[in-house]
């Protein structure tokens, strides 16, 4: 996450600066809900960290579940956030139970393992993700 | 050609500040770099989903009418106008928002009611060629709300990517040059007045020798 704040004695470029990194990640979720949870809502959404809400389309989240076991649907995290790095220019999605890995790959129609927690993605991959799950992943940008 | 920003005094702590800015500079233009590539890959893909909807509307659309003119043969103006009348569907549309990059996007849903098409109407006055064609009407309605989503993700998406484009060339092409120019004219001063010093110390060794050779 970027974390970069300002500083009393910055210039206005410099505080252009500083609002401008914080703006890219300003549509986070303040707090993510597991796919069980969001079955049970009338109207699945979130919070995001600007104020605005993110709506999930039932369709996505019957199909994740489909996918899913009773206790993978507990611990299942939405929306899915796709890290952006802008240092190796690469894409991972988070995946510290593999759960995350074993949609991907299902969606995917490949094998995707996590490395270090993390499953790598590359941009074809991130095509056929971001058309099935429009509303299930999110990007967020790593500095 | 990038101008040099103004600095009020030529220090080294001047420098540091623009070192730092520069670093910051670089690293959000990547970031806005990164940003721009992925919002224009999500309007690509709606521009090719747009195609397909529409098209698909037109298809729904000329089957439709295909459907209604053979319900207008059968039936006649008046009876099939009549029957129209009572085949409206109880059905939803819910709106909301998604987030892609940080623009929001909107979301329509339908969602249908549970009474059926053929339970709403007289039977003996209905047939199965009146109800194919509501059927195809309710087909175009939801295809006509999918691509009115679409359309409007694709404004927006636009909207958007003109405005990011427009931060990354002010960045990459204005700011960094910018700071790039005024750093290396902040490092030629500093140098320019290390050799000024070096000169001037060799002057005043060169006098204090000469002193000192008066001097015996």
């Amino acid at each position: 996450m970027l974390t970069d704040t300002t500083k009393k004695g910055d210039t206005p470029a410099e505080v252009y600066l500083y609002n401008e990194f914080r703006a890219i990640n300003a549509h986070v979720p303040r707090r993510r809900k597991s796919i069980e949870e969001l079955l049970g809502e009338s109207a699945p959404q979130i919070d995001c960290s600007d104020g605005s809400t993110h709506f999930f389309r039932k369709k996505e989240l019957s199909l994740l579940a489909d996918m899913l076991d009773e206790e993978e649907k507990k611990d299942f995290m939405l929306p899915m956030l796709i890290e952006v790095s802008s240092r190796d220019n690469s894409y991972a999605v988070p995946s510290p139970g593999g759960t995350e890995a074993k949609v991907l790959s299902k969606i995917c129609g490949t094998t995707l393992s996590p490395v270090m927690n993390r499953v790598p993605l590359f941009k074809p991959h991130l095509s056929v993700i971001r058309s099935v799950l429009k509303t299930c992943t999110q990007y967020i940008f790593v500095a | 050609m990038a101008i040099k920003i103004q600095v009020p005094r030529p220090t080294k702590m001047e420098l540091s500040r623009l070192k730092k800015r520069h670093k910051l500079a670089t690293r959000i233009q990547k970031i806005v770099k990164d940003r721009l590539s992925l919002l224009i890959m999500e309007f690509l893909q709606t521009v090719k989903e747009c195609a397909a909807v529409r098209e698909r509307l037109i298809a729904d659309f000329s089957e439709a009418y295909r459907a209604y003119s053979v319900a207008f043969g059968y039936h006649g103006k008046t009876p099939l106008e009549k029957e129209m009348a009572l085949s409206e569907m109880p059905f939803t549309v819910s709106s909301g928002t998604r987030n892609v990059a940080g623009v929001k996007l909107p979301i329509f849903e339908i969602e249908k009611g549970e009474v059926a098409t053929a339970q709403l109407r007289n039977r003996i006055d209905g047939s199965s060629v009146l109800d194919q064609s509501i059927e195809q009407s309710r087909k175009c309605l939801e295809t006509i709300i999918q691509l009115t989503e679409l359309q409007n993700s694709l404004d927006l998406l636009g909207t958007e990517i003109n405005k990011v484009k427009r931060v990354n060339n002010a960045l990459e092409f204005i700011v960094i040059p910018a700071l790039d120019v005024t750093i290396r004219y902040l490092n030629m001063k500093f140098e320019e007045r290390d050799r000024e010093e070096t000169a001037r110390l060799k002057y005043v060794k060169q006098l204090l020798e000469r002193k000192e050779a008066h001097a015996y």
